[in-house]
């Protein structure tokens, strides 16, 4: 038994390294349907876009990707502000299924300019390669790269949420919109900045996922099912729930694909979200309805 | 209030002579146009059945299609049965499990009902391509030609006829007016005596059962599945945005919606594939922002068309 261990401390420590991008995505996944209620189906699809933009500045001007996550960050903000202030604004408050397939809608068309862009073809930002060794656990550079900064933007998203004024007007209107604009605080713009924040977000991760992985124009589909899932794990809404949900997912997935086949391990996010759904529909962290 | 159901038996009648002569005189290549149009009637006034009249929106809609196609594949190939029997037994398969699924998920409301649908889509994916020894995983099944494409066409369009003509039938009855009450306000609904569960629960039952048909007749039509082909995500959108340009829940909605937009698919779209997707996301997005009602409600609304029916 004793010396199996460090096996499984090898796949546990890989699944929480890719856990740290899922809660990346996921917590902006969720932030964004906190405050406005839209399950933002487009969300690989701005990961995807933000992929790209690290590898055009790692082609074009040699940036290292992880020097480049400020400018996809800021890319993918605005890209976001552009998109909720044309489009998602005018389904607030219509029925769900306008929102759902409005995001839909918004993803093929970013997936089809993308694989116009730049083909179909599988891209990868190669700057950070081999791996440390940590007592008999391997550590990939970029993985370990990916998991600490994914860490660091969620955690510093969290503190932002929790400690700053406009953090907390977030957090007002995501927990009962009309009360919060009846203590003047401007839900419109609100939606409009956790909208922009969450796309950052997504961008952010698109920037890690280059880093250590391989991408093509539909990989944003992949991780938009599993944020899905994630947030149904964490709780509808809530921030944390979607970090812990992220972690929690990265080593289920990480174990499936050690005791069972690579194919299982897809399945792993769909079945504990039906799960969930069915006997903790609040999720992880609880209060979400 | 009841129309008379005349003119709708002899319009019924008309579109099934229709589909006979269709079926007869049409050369290969329009059959198979033909074939797409029908299977795109029947998917959305599948889809339509549930979503259209409970508000339910169901996206992983496509999960009946993909299991008509693979038990009426493996009834025809491991079972030997001919075509009708392997597509009863499609049809069959597709109601157990919206029965199944139905009583799980129609207890979530609104975005989670949706999530859950596409996470049970998606796994329901992922076990046909890892059960191997059964579905032969990723690299699918072949069929032996046992239904011509003329067969498969008429199969289909039978099947879209008899989806419209059971639209009618629910939407005039008192099951429909409950399916109503209950995309209205499920909880007002349920106050005045309607039983929300059990109506919900039939109506994704009945949705279910075109949809295993056409999972069944498109796999005659194609002799041969795989998991990508045969539960893409993108079929349940189109299911949905066929509705929606027409109008969910009204009876010929879906109908209106998958007649324009497959003929544009089939003879406008096909010529540009390379931005096919991206005018579809356009399309999407048009829809939802200027006519989220669709197109016939908003023609009854303006009078240019009859009402259907007033409540």
């Amino acid at each position: 038994m004793l010396e199996f261990l460090p096996v499984y401390l090898q796949v546990i420590v890989g699944g929480l390294l890719l856990g740290a991008l899922y809660a990346l995505i996921a917590s902006g996944l969720n932030l964004i349907f906190g405050v406005l209620r839209v399950i933002n189906i487009c969300h690989g699809e701005l990961m995807m876009l933000g992929a790209y933009a690290a590898f055009g500045l790692f082609a074009l001007w040699n940036v290292h990707p992880l020097l480049s996550i400020p400018v996809t960050f800021a890319l993918l903000f605005l890209l976001g502000i552009l998109i909720e202030k044309t489009l998602v604004e005018r389904v607030a408050g219509a029925p769900e299924l306008s929102s759902l397939l409005l995001t839909f809608g918004i993803g093929i068309i970013l997936t089809s300019a993308a694989m116009n862009a730049f083909k179909a073809d599988f891209r990868s930002v190669p700057a950070l390669t081999g791996s440390i060794l940590l007592w008999e656990i391997a550590l990939p550079r970029a993985r370990l790269a990916s998991f600490v900064t994914a860490l660091v933007i969620t955690g510093g998203a969290y503190l932002f949420l929790k400690r700053t004024r406009a953090g907390k007007a977030i957090r007002a209107a995501s927990q009962n919109a009309l009360v919060a604009e009846t203590c003047g605080i401007d839900v419109a713009r609100v939606r409009l900045f956790a909208y922009g924040l969450g796309a950052g977000m997504a961008g952010a991760a698109g920037n890690l996922i280059a880093l250590s992985y391989s991408f093509n124009p539909e990989v944003g589909h992949v991780f938009n099912l599993k944020a899905f899932a994630i947030i149904v794990l964490g709780g509808m809404g809530n921030f944390a729930g979607a970090f812990w949900g992220g972690l929690l997912l990265g080593v289920v997935e990480g174990l499936t694909g050690y005791f069972a086949t690579a194919q299982v391990v897809d399945a792993v996010a769909y079945l504990l979200m039906l799960l969930f759904l069915l006997f903790r529909p609040s999720g992880l962290m609880g209060a979400a309805k | 209030m009841k129309e008379s159901r005349l003119p709708v038996a002899l319009a019924s009648l008309a579109v099934l002579a229709a589909l006979f002569a269709y079926a007869a005189l049409a050369s290969p290549y329009l059959i198979a146009a033909g074939f797409t149009i029908v299977l795109f009637v029947t998917l959305s006034a599948s889809w339509n059945l549930v979503s259209g009249y409970t508000g339910y929106v169901s996206f992983g809609h496509v999960v009946f299609f993909g299991i008509g196609a693979y038990t009426a594949s493996l009834l025809a190939t491991k079972g030997g049965l001919g075509w009708p029997a392997a597509t009863l037994g499609a049809a069959s398969a597709a109601a157990v499990l919206a029965l199944v699924l139905g009583s799980i998920t129609l207890r979530l409301k609104g975005a989670y009902f949706a999530i859950a649908m596409l996470g049970a889509s998606e796994a329901v994916r992922v076990a046909a391509s890892t059960w191997e020894s059964l579905t032969g995983g990723g690299s699918g099944i072949t069929l032996p030609n046992i239904l011509s494409p003329r067969g498969a066409f008429l199969l289909l369009g039978i099947t879209a006829l008899g989806t419209i003509v059971l639209t009618y039938v629910v939407a005039q009855s008192r099951f429909g007016l409950h399916l109503l009450a209950i995309r209205e306000d499920e909880t007002g609904a349920e106050a005045m005596g309607v039983a929300a569960t059990r109506a919900k629960t039939a109506a994704f039952v009945l949705s279910a059962v075109p949809a295993g048909i056409a999972g069944a007749a498109n796999a005659w039509h194609i002799n041969y599945i795989d998991p990508e082909s045969t539960f893409p995500m993108l079929l349940t959108i189109q299911m949905i945005v066929m509705t929606m340009l027409g109008g969910g829940g009204t009876v010929l909605g879906p109908v209106v919606g998958a007649l324009l937009l497959g003929l544009a698919g089939e003879f406008l779209w096909a010529r540009f594939p390379f931005v096919h997707l991206g005018l579809y996301g356009l399309l999407i997005v048009g829809i939802v922002i200027f006519i989220p009602e669709g197109l016939l409600p908003r023609l009854m609304a303006r009078g240019i068309l009859p009402r259907t029916r007033r409540l």
